[in-house]
Formats: C-alpha cells, structure tokens, sequence
C-alpha cells in the first residue's frame, strides 16, 4: 500500500536565545507548540498523537522529559512518542511524525524538539560528567583538518561559511546570533578553538523550540494553508568506530542521501533542489557535507562555497536561515532545519526566502558524525524535476 | 581474573531552572512565607499552573493568596527517609487541598515521626523555615495544633532562576574485560581482542566486535606494541564547567598501536605542543615506574590509557607513515 501523502502545515519557532530567562521548559515547548498550531490553523483538539525529540537527558538535567511535558503539550489521552539519536534527533524526531502521518495511523500529528542548554552544560554532559571532557569541536577538528588536507580547500572557506550564515542570520529574527559587523577578518581573528576552528566558525549555545503540524493529504485540503510536501525521507546510521570507517565522508551519510534522491527520483541534486538547510554547526562542514550527501563531486564542494553558489542569492543557497551556526538549541537544531526547508517551500520564508524554490532539504547529523536524518519538500505533491 | 577497584562515582551537576511567569511569584512567595495559587476561570489551581489543565489553553498570571491551613485528602508515609528527603524522620507525604484552592498540592508532613497522627480528612497548616530560598522546600505541614503561629521577613528580589544539584550515584564492578585491560596497563602491557571472525584487534576490547557481531574472551585477548602511530590529535582549551580540573590548553591525540586494527582515542600529551604533533608521528610510551601506576579513573565507559599509568608518549625517530596509509583510523 503506498504511503498517505504527508505535508507540513504548520511552523512555530521560538526566539533563539542563550538563556530564555523568561520562561519555564514548560513555556518554552508551549511557546513553539501554539505558534504551529496558530500556523496551521488547528488546536490541541486537532492533534491525533505528539512526537517529541531532545538531546540527551543529561543536558537539562530532566530525566524523560516527555513524561513531565506531555501536559504542556495537550497530550493527555493522546499517544506521546520521544526520539533519541543525539544531535540529528530534531530532523530524526520530524521523519518519525511523518511515518505516523504516511502510516494512515493518525491523521494530524505535531511534532516538536527543544533544548534549554543554559540549564546545564552540554560539554560536561558529553563528557559523562568527568575533567577533560573533549567536546564536539574537539572532536570533529582532526576530521577537518582531513577534509581539508584531502580536498586542498584554502583555508578562508570555514571563515566565508561563518560569514555567510551570519549574514543570513540578520534576516531572521528568531536566529539566536544577530552580527551585523561579521566579516571574515574578524572570524580570522577571532580565538582559535580547536585548530583550525575559530570561535566564530562554532556554533552559539541556545534555548529554544521548534515544532510543526504535519497532515495527510485530507487535512492539507481541509486546512487551506500551503502545505509543505514531504515527498522523501530517510535516516541512516553507522558505528562511531570501526577500522575502515571515513570520519571524512562517512558512508552513512553518503548512503542516508542516495536512499533520499531514490526515493524522490532526484538524479541530479545539484540542479533538481533548489536550495538546504544542512547541519553546520562547525563552518567546515558545510563543504564537508556538499560532498558527503553528493551534491557536489568529491573535493568540489568548497568551490561552491568559494564562488557564493551557497549564499543566498547564490545557484545552490545553504543555510539561508543562518543555520546552527546562528542559533543551536541542540535538540531542536534538526528539526529547525527540516521546518527552514518547508518554509522555503512554502514561500513563508520572509527576508531570507529563495524566490521561487520548490524543493528543498532538511538535514541533521549526531553523535560522532555517526547519525543521519534528511528529508525533503515539496510545494508540489508530484514535482516536475 | 583480578580484582580491581569496583567503580564509584557521581554523576552530578547545579542544573539551573528559569521559573517564568506563574512558578516565579509562586516560589517568590514560599520565601515570603504565603502560598499562591492561580486562577483559571472559576477555580484556583495550587500548585499553579501556566495553562488550564483541562483545555491546555495558557493562562494570563493571576496569583492569589491559598492556605495556610488545608485539608489531607490522601497521603503516604515514608518510613525510612533518604537524604534528599524534607525530614530526617519518618514523615507523611500528603495530597493537601489548602484552603482557597481547588487542587491538590503534594507535600511533606511532619508529625514527629508518628504514622498514626496522619489521617486523611485531617487538617494541616504550613510552616515557614528559617531559611529559605525561593524553593518549593521552604515551607512544609504540621497537624494544625502543632502549629506555631510565624512572622516571616520578605526577601527582596524576586525568584526568576533556582539551583539544582542533581545527581547519580554509579557503583558497579568494572566488567571483567575491562578488569583486565586495566590489571594489564598495571603491569605495563596493553591487551587488545582479536577478533575471532576477522583477526582484527581492537584496543581496548568492548568483549565484542561489533562489525562481526561476535563475542571476545580473555581466550581472544593479546598483549600489543607500545609503540604506534599517531592517527589524530586535537588541541584542547577546556571549558570550564562544573566538575573541570583541566585549565590550560593541552594536545589530545589517537594512537594506532602496532598491531592494531583501532587506535586508542583520548590520550593526554602534555610535554608536546600542537606544533610539534603530526598525523602519522611513531610514538612510544614510556610508563611510569610499576608503583606509580593507578588505573583508578577507568570505568566500564571512560577512560583508555591514561595519565596515571604513563609518564609520557615520546618520539620514536623512526620515519612518517604517510597520512594516506592512515586514513580507516583517522579518529
């Protein structure tokens, strides 16, 4: 039996912030959670069952969350369902909503991810509580310095990336990091981190919530909102070692985006999307992922960087919303993504929208690079590709 | 098999919460010494809530005045009182339904450690502690005769953030491999599994090798080089949170020991600067004297080869192994 068709058709998005000092975890959640609603023109009395996502438990301290939340959430009598796949599990927690949605199980699901690091410290709990903890951007540097050593990108890529998504970031004004005065000589300048990753090319530390209404095709008629066709989705993952594994291009990702052009029937994703919201938390991945999900030939893709053919006026815009660079509650970072995709889509994107975009892509990665989640829209149900 | 430390620690953090616009005068008032409920249509919800219970729609703040005195509507009796807990006594944890509201809130009942002076349907009366800090501790509930009648000095700002030291206490034994593994850099040697399916090795073992989804026994155990390559590095600048001991930057890096199929990640170099470190550098280790070791900080999730067994990675000399040759292991 083919899959109920699936649309976004609600968006709600808080304002990203380092500490949203001015509410509970509670008001927090509601706040994203009555914008989708407002959006999608519906009410908790429309929602058939919660899917919810976060990073883990130990960020807030708020031991299975979803138990305390599921009030806030309207979600008494209703099924409630929580995700968990590290830092992709906004966009894993969304592909899960359209499964329930595709399934013909329920009719109008909402969906929702958030994180509020301010209330612990996301490096002590990826370091299991102990001294010495190495962090992400720890982590992921030596990766880097791969890519780069393998690909021969001159080094002012990562700072162009960190200017760009900046740049971007001052069209919206839910992004967390507003810098009107970035330049790439101030992110040169700035602390190197974790070499060759600047505190400019790192991703800020946020509270926030993002959540949508998604429908089947039924409701999508009904509502009368544009909807946001889900026309692919896919997830993949892979071990955080193993002898022969690609930290560079890891195959999960590589195989997480062939599964999604299949499915949709792209042949050439450079040309038939129009623009992505990829996850880049660090400035070098956006190069890295241009390649790693194929949209460029391998060691290409920070020439696209390199010529603006990722800015927004640019052939193939990343980011347009400012990306995690701009604003990163962990948890929801994903979902953010996959929601900035169908805002394009949509044409609800404001100032940062891509004039005329039909397809796009939201994408996530989490753990040790070892987590993938990608999905894409559509303001058509069928798209001429 | 050797017996080692079993592992011990706490997992702990001050978390903090924002209180936001109803739980914030709500705990602004404990401290004061008054209880708040907040309306909701005809009804007064205490504890308070930020949106109706019923419909989920969200409530404007509107906090009024509950209690003190209440009535028990049902209750529990904790016999024997863990250290996070309100009294060191035994003592009641009761649904009161305080005069004023038309919820219940769920709090602690001293009665001088007597289980048969709780009774559903009796009344009860809230006391104010001396010291108080805009926390849902700072009041608790006698028998209404027990009662001392209080004059509470209000604070001055109001609660917007509280603090939290949550925690988890681990204690268990450390798993037999990894037992091993640590008995094994005690006596300077690093055991690595070989894999029975694919003759890999992996260091330290998990007693598993996940790609052949096999077991690993101390039969598949071999001691490896001391000598490897280095496969990553990274410079640390540690962030300073709670719990850090670390505080100027430092080199992290990944060994390929000789022999090996998997380097091992997270060893500390402190005599090296980043400058000095390059992908496909032979290194040797050079353990501290046999006394001098400890493995205390390796538990059954953290911790490969560290600090406490050696006292530094050195230069071999040898030549490079060309970064290509490195690049299944680049973690």
């Amino acid at each position: 039996m083919a899959p109920r068709p699936c649309a976004v058709l609600g968006i709600g998005q808080t304002k990203y912030k380092r500490r949203r000092d001015d509410v509970t975890l509670d008001g927090l959640v509601r706040e994203a959670t009555l914008r989708a609603l407002e959006d999608a023109g519906a009410t908790f009395d429309d929602i058939d069952a919660i899917v919810i996502g976060k990073a883990p438990d130990a960020l807030e301290g708020v031991m299975m969350p979803l138990l305390s939340l599921a009030d806030a959430l309207g979600a008494i009598g209703k099924p409630i369902h929580r995700v968990h796949t590290a830092g992709s599990v906004g966009a894993s927690t969304a592909i899960s909503a359209v499964n329930l949605v595709e399934s013909g199980m329920y009719d109008t699901v909402l969906t929702i991810a958030y994180e509020k690091q301010s209330e612990g410290n996301a490096t002590w709990a990826l370091s299991g509580g102990k001294s010495g903890g190495q962090g992400a951007g720890g982590t992921f540097a030596p990766w880097i310095r791969n890519y780069i050593a393998r690909s021969q990108a001159p080094e002012h890529i990562g700072w162009m990336v960190a200017v760009k998504d900046r740049l971007n970031a001052l069209k919206n004004e839910y992004a967390h990091l507003h810098l009107p005065d970035i330049s790439v000589e101030k992110v040169r300048e700035s602390p190197m981190l974790w070499d060759p990753l600047h505190f400019l090319e790192s991703c800020p530390s946020s509270d926030g919530a993002a959540a949508m209404v998604l429908g089947n095709d039924d409701i999508a008629k009904k509502s009368g909102r544009p909807p946001a066709w889900v026309i692919s989705h896919a997830k993949r993952t892979e071990f955080g070692q193993f002898p022969g594994r690609d930290t560079v291009r890891p195959q999960a990702g590589v195989e997480c985006s062939e599964a999604l052009y299949r499915k949709a029937g792209i042949t050439n994703p450079r040309e038939q999307i129009d623009c992505a919201e990829l996850y880049v938390p660090f400035s070098w991945y956006e190069p890295m992922w241009l390649e790693g999900h194929l949209i460029a030939e391998e060691g290409e893709g920070w020439k696209m960087t390199d010529a603006g053919d990722t800015e927004l006026g640019g052939s193939f815009p990343v980011n347009m919303s400012g990306g995690v660079l701009s604003s990163n509650p962990i948890g929801a970072s994903g979902m953010i993504r996959c929601l900035e995709a169908a805002n394009q889509v949509r044409g609800t994107a404001g100032e940062y929208q891509v004039p005329g975009a039909k397809i796009s892509i939201g994408h996530a990665y989490g753990g040790a690079a070892q987590y993938y989640a990608m999905w894409m829209v559509s303001s058509e149900l069928n798209p001429e590709l | 098999m050797p017996q080692l430390h079993d592992v011990d620690y706490t997992l702990e953090y001050p978390y903090t919460r924002t209180t936001g616009p109803v739980i914030g005068p709500f705990l602004t008032g404990l401290r004061d010494g008054r209880i708040l409920g907040q309306r909701c249509g005809d009804r007064v919800l205490c504890p308070p809530m930020e949106f109706d219970p019923d419909t989920f729609a969200t409530l404007e703040p509107d906090l009024v005045e509950v209690g003190p005195g209440g009535v028990v509507v049902n209750w529990t009796w904790v016999a024997e009182p863990s250290a996070k807990h309100p009294f060191d006594r035994p003592f009641g944890f009761a649904f009161i339904k305080l005069d004023g509201a038309d919820t219940d809130l769920v709090h602690a009942v001293d009665t001088g450690g007597d289980p048969e002076a709780m009774n559903t349907g009796m009344r009860v009366r809230a006391q104010f502690r001396d010291e108080r800090h805009g926390s849902v501790a700072d009041v608790y509930f006698v028998p209404e005769g027990d009662a001392a009648d209080q004059v509470i000095q209000p604070g001055e700002e109001p609660v917007t953030i509280t603090e939290h030291l949550i925690g988890l206490r681990i204690n268990e034994p450390l798993y037999p491999h990894r037992a091993r593994f640590a008995q094994g850099l005690l006596d300077g040697k690093i055991i690595g599994q070989r894999s029975p399916v694919t003759g890999k090795v992996y260091v330290p073992g998990r007693g598993y090798d996940n790609m052949s989804r096999v077991l690993m026994s101390e039969a598949d155990e071999v001691e490896v080089s001391d000598v490897g390559t280095v496969v990553a590095f990274t410079e640390l600048n540690p962030v300073q949170y709670y719990g850090q001991t670390e505080t100027e930057p430092y080199v992290r890096c990944s060994i390929l020991f000789d022999g090996t199929d998997q380097p091992v990640i997270g060893i500390d170099i402190r005599d090296m600067t980043v400058d000095e470190m390059r992908v496909g550098m032979r290194m040797r280790c050079i353990w501290r004297d046999p006394d001098e070791r400890s493995v205390e900080d390796i538990d059954n999730r953290y911790g490969n080869i560290p600090e406490t067994v050696y006292a530094r990675f050195e230069p071999t000399g040898e030549p490079d192994i060309p970064a290509d040759e490195l690049k299944e292991h680049s973690w």
